[in-house]
């Protein structure tokens, strides 16, 4: 497969995930926030959310610059 | 024109969002605090902002004898004039009544606040300040949160909830800086986990101080709170940055700083304390832990107080202890993460953390840090000097000018006229606005200008492709991946690993007379080079450096060299992707060594390279030597053995070399008299088919069992310098099944290994 094509896929991909994620974020919102603000050992539900969401969206949104051809160039100025 | 158009259409349909929005603290905290005094009682707070499920220290004065409180829905903790008020689960309006002995008796009527209600409006403008503040840390290298907390207070989030939500949106990102710092040995992990210590001790102790406040005070207490801690550290941090861009503008100095030891670094070293001394890899000396426990603790507690802790602790490890600015800043990272972790947990056991607004806010800030990175690029270093120094004024007015109307509302001062309290407000709001516009106008326009360096770069690496003669295969030529060894491309990784495929490259360049390509990658992550980004710049510089040295080392040897640094997510990405626009024959790469589970587990990018280029791929182990000695050549038959074996020839030409000539048959116990007799057949028609193209010195060997291992265990008994095998080019998941002889002989080879491709 075409590397630029394996990067679209895996871009695609990872915007699919993240859509998802967001999706379902908002939709149970109320009972996401109930839970996550119960105290306690529920610490761990915010802090496994921000974890996962910030690996996927994060990985997406890299993947979506570079495939519109804007990276970092360090340039010595 | 349109790429300008656009920045100015969003910031005027999103400010007319937000200005018809309303974001009062009244819209989304329902705060509506309403009192009757009978005979002068009074309370304490007089405006009280409670949440579900909070705890709110109350007091009444004025009053005479026992007292009697009652709540509606609340619980009621203590007694006397000073007593605890638990808030309910659920939001409701609260009416608290207190009636003392004379028969006085006076209610306080508010609305307790659950969390905001997601609307459409705020998930927007949430959006909005998180692309900002990402363009914002992108674009100055270091937190944009100091932004974010006073927009999210705007909008009537309760400051605690802004600032716990804040440092969790952050934290995870800071997570894959340290892995990757932590591997290249720039952080230093001693001096991470002493001020990472003392820092998690700072933000145990700022949200205690946080939550007592809103505890006694309120929301409001809280939100003075920040204010004041605000306004400290913008002045002091502001005039630092106005200073630097000034200095920055009249030197021209747009190189990374160079560093000289501060007189209070050198001092502090230089006193012993016995007991407390600690030797710090990055100092390359000993210094006191006492020195180092208070800049972690005022680090945290600022981190709990406003989520802005990188403000203090990098200046504090670059001018107090000493350290090089590029391991603060790799060091600051495993800081950071332990305090966003230990803040975010404290925060979160509280019930603090409001996961929704975090997440929406990284996913604008995630879009904004690379535009925001690419920006800074090409800024001059004075401009991004002036944008924070600006920004930092801009939001110590906002955060200035609402300290009256809290003291005001808190009854700490004489209350401020109606009036007086809404152009102060109005200041501040529109101070806020400013600092967005500013942040987005300054920093698009620059990432504008950018962006067309970056569509220039990309032109001229761009090489038109060369018009090919028509070419007519010959038997040989027809399969042979080495008909035209005349482009190859080396990959360096700027590591000892890639000294043997660095040295193998220019000698096999200068025999075939051909031209050598010469790159070398920096992986590029937008989320951690927004914190570090002296870091990745002096990697590119490294990188440059390193080609430069190398194209001068293939001129002495007299051959035409191009170099080039790339940038990307993926190294395997880069080098294919370079392969195939200079269209060469040829990659040749050093190998890091990783083997067995590490390898399968993690995947190298030589192996990855193999997988999914076009063209043969050539790996030289570190001090590894191609000399004329011994070619291994494994053929089993398929057209992949065939491949190999014309490889063989063209290379065995150039090095003059005698070749190996192996089959091995796989099925040792039942070994069939008709398998030997067709491996045998095989053997004769490969050397018969090579005697025809050359007068080689061929060596034949029929092996029994494992196909790698026989093919690895013969080359060293031989003293074979380079096995040629073909690919079948498995990759993924099929290939960590299967496995493959290619792949098994790549990773545990002592010699060179070509792959034959095409």
């Amino acid at each position: 497969m075409d590397n630029r094509t394996n990067l679209l896929i895996q871009t695609i991909l990872l915007g699919l995930f993240s859509a998802i994620f967001y999706f379902l974020l908002y939709y149970f919102n109320e009972p996401i926030l109930e839970l996550s603000t119960q105290g306690g050992w529920y610490f761990i539900i915010p802090v496994s959310i921000a974890f996962l969401f910030s690996f996927i969206h994060g990985a997406f949104t890299h993947y979506f610059w570079n495939v519109l051809g804007i990276k970092t160039k360090f340039i010595q100025k | 024109m349109n790429i300008k158009l656009a920045p100015i259409n969003s910031i005027l349909f999103i400010l007319a969002l937000f200005l018809t929005s309303n974001f009062s603290q009244a819209d989304t905290t329902t705060l509506s605090a309403e009192i009757s005094h009978t005979n002068q009682l009074i309370f304490t707070p007089l405006h009280p902002n409670v949440n579900t499920k909070e705890k709110l220290r109350l007091e009444i004065l004025g009053t005479t004898g026992k007292l009697t409180w009652v709540a509606t829905h609340g619980k009621i903790v203590g007694s006397g004039s000073k007593i605890t008020y638990i808030a309910p689960e659920q939001s409701h309006e609260e009416i608290i009544t207190v009636t003392d002995e004379t028969g006085n008796k006076a209610s306080l009527i508010f609305k307790i606040n659950s969390f905001p209600k997601l609307q459409l409006k705020q998930v927007l403008f949430l959006l909005f300040i998180g692309f900002i503040a990402g363009l914002v840390s992108g674009f100055i290298g270091s937190s944009g949160a100091f932004i974010l907390t006073p927009a999210m207070i705007a909008m009537g989030i309760p400051p605690i909830i802004a600032v716990a939500s804040n440092i969790c949106h952050k934290f995870p990102r800071a997570s894959i800086g340290v892995l990757k710092r932590a591997k290249s040995g720039a952080i230093d992990i001693k001096l991470s986990f002493i001020m990472g210590g003392s820092a998690a001790i700072g933000i145990w102790y700022g949200i205690k101080l946080q939550t007592q406040i809103k505890d006694t005070f309120g929301n409001l207490g809280s939100g003075l709170y920040v204010a004041i801690i605000f306004v400290t550290v913008l002045v002091i941090v502001g005039i630092y940055y106005i200073y630097a861009a000034i200095k920055a503008y009249n030197q021209h100095d747009n190189d990374i700083q160079t560093e000289k030891t501060s007189k209070i670094a050198n001092w502090l070293q230089s006193i012993n304390i016995p007991g407390t001394m600690v030797y710090l890899p990055s100092l390359g000396n000993r210094i006191s832990v006492l020195f180092i426990i208070p800049l972690g603790l005022i680090t945290g507690l600022l981190t709990a107080s406003i989520a802005v802790g990188s403000f203090f602790g990098t200046p504090a490890m670059i001018y107090i202890l000493g350290v090089p600015i590029l391991m603060a800043t790799a060091t600051e990272l495993l800081i950071a993460f332990i305090m966003g972790l230990v803040g975010t947990i404290q925060y979160a056991i509280n019930g603090f953390v409001d996961i929704r607004l975090a997440m929406i806010i990284l996913a604008g800030s995630l879009f904004g840090i690379q535009l925001g990175i690419i920006s800074a690029t090409y800024a001059k270093n004075y401009l991004s000097k002036a944008v924070i120094s600006s920004l930092m004024l801009l939001i110590l007015i906002n955060q200035g000018f609402k300290i009256p109307v809290y003291l005001s509302d808190l009854g700490k001062i004489s209350p401020l006229s109606e009036s007086v309290i809404s152009v102060l407000n109005q200041i501040s709001f529109i101070s806020l606005i400013l600092a967005l516009v500013v942040g987005l106008v300054v920093i698009l326009y620059a990432f504008v200008q950018a962006y067309r360096y970056l569509i220039t770069d990309n032109q001229t690496e761009i090489i038109p492709a060369e018009e090919e003669e028509e070419y007519y295969p010959t038997s040989i030529t027809q399969l042979s991946p080495t008909k035209r060894f005349e482009k190859i491309l080396l990959v360096s990784d700027r590591s000892k690993f890639s000294l043997g495929a660095e040295k193998e490259a220019i000698k096999l360049v200068q025999k075939i007379e051909g031209h050598l390509y010469a790159m070398s990658v920096v992986v590029t992550n937008a989320e951690h080079e927004s914190l570090v980004r002296q870091i990745f710049e002096k990697e590119n510089k490294d990188a440059h450096t390193h080609l430069e040295k190398l194209k001068i080392k293939a001129e002495d040897a007299g051959i035409n060299c191009d170099i080039n640094v790339c940038h990307g997510v993926k190294i395997y990405h880069e080098i294919i992707e370079e392969a195939e626009r200079k269209k060469v024959d040829l990659v040749v790469m050093g190998r890091r060594g990783y083997t067995g589970l590490k390898r399968v587990m993690i995947g190298s990018n030589t192996a990855k390279v193999i997988g999914h280029s076009y063209c043969n791929v050539l790996v030289v182990p570190e001090s590894v030597q191609i000399q004329n000695k011994k070619i291994l050549v494994a053929i089993d038959g398929s057209r992949y053995g065939d491949i190999a074996a014309n490889a063989t020839i063209k290379i065995a030409r150039h090095l003059n070399a005698p070749i190996l000539l192996v089959c091995v048959l796989q099925h040792t116990e039942e070994l069939r008299e008709g398998q030997h007799i067709e491996a045998v057949k095989l053997i004769k028609r490969t050397e018969s088919f090579m005697n025809q193209e050359g007068n080689f010195s061929i060596e034949t060997k029929i092996l029994s069992g494992n196909p790698a291992q026989s093919i690895l265990e013969i080359a060293e008994v031989k003293q074979v310098n380079l096995i040629i095998v073909g690919s079948h080019g498995r990759t993924g998941l099929d290939k960590v099944i299967m496995g493959s002889v290619s792949d098994y002989i790549i990773s545990y080879a002592k010699c060179a290994v070509l792959v034959a491709k095409t």
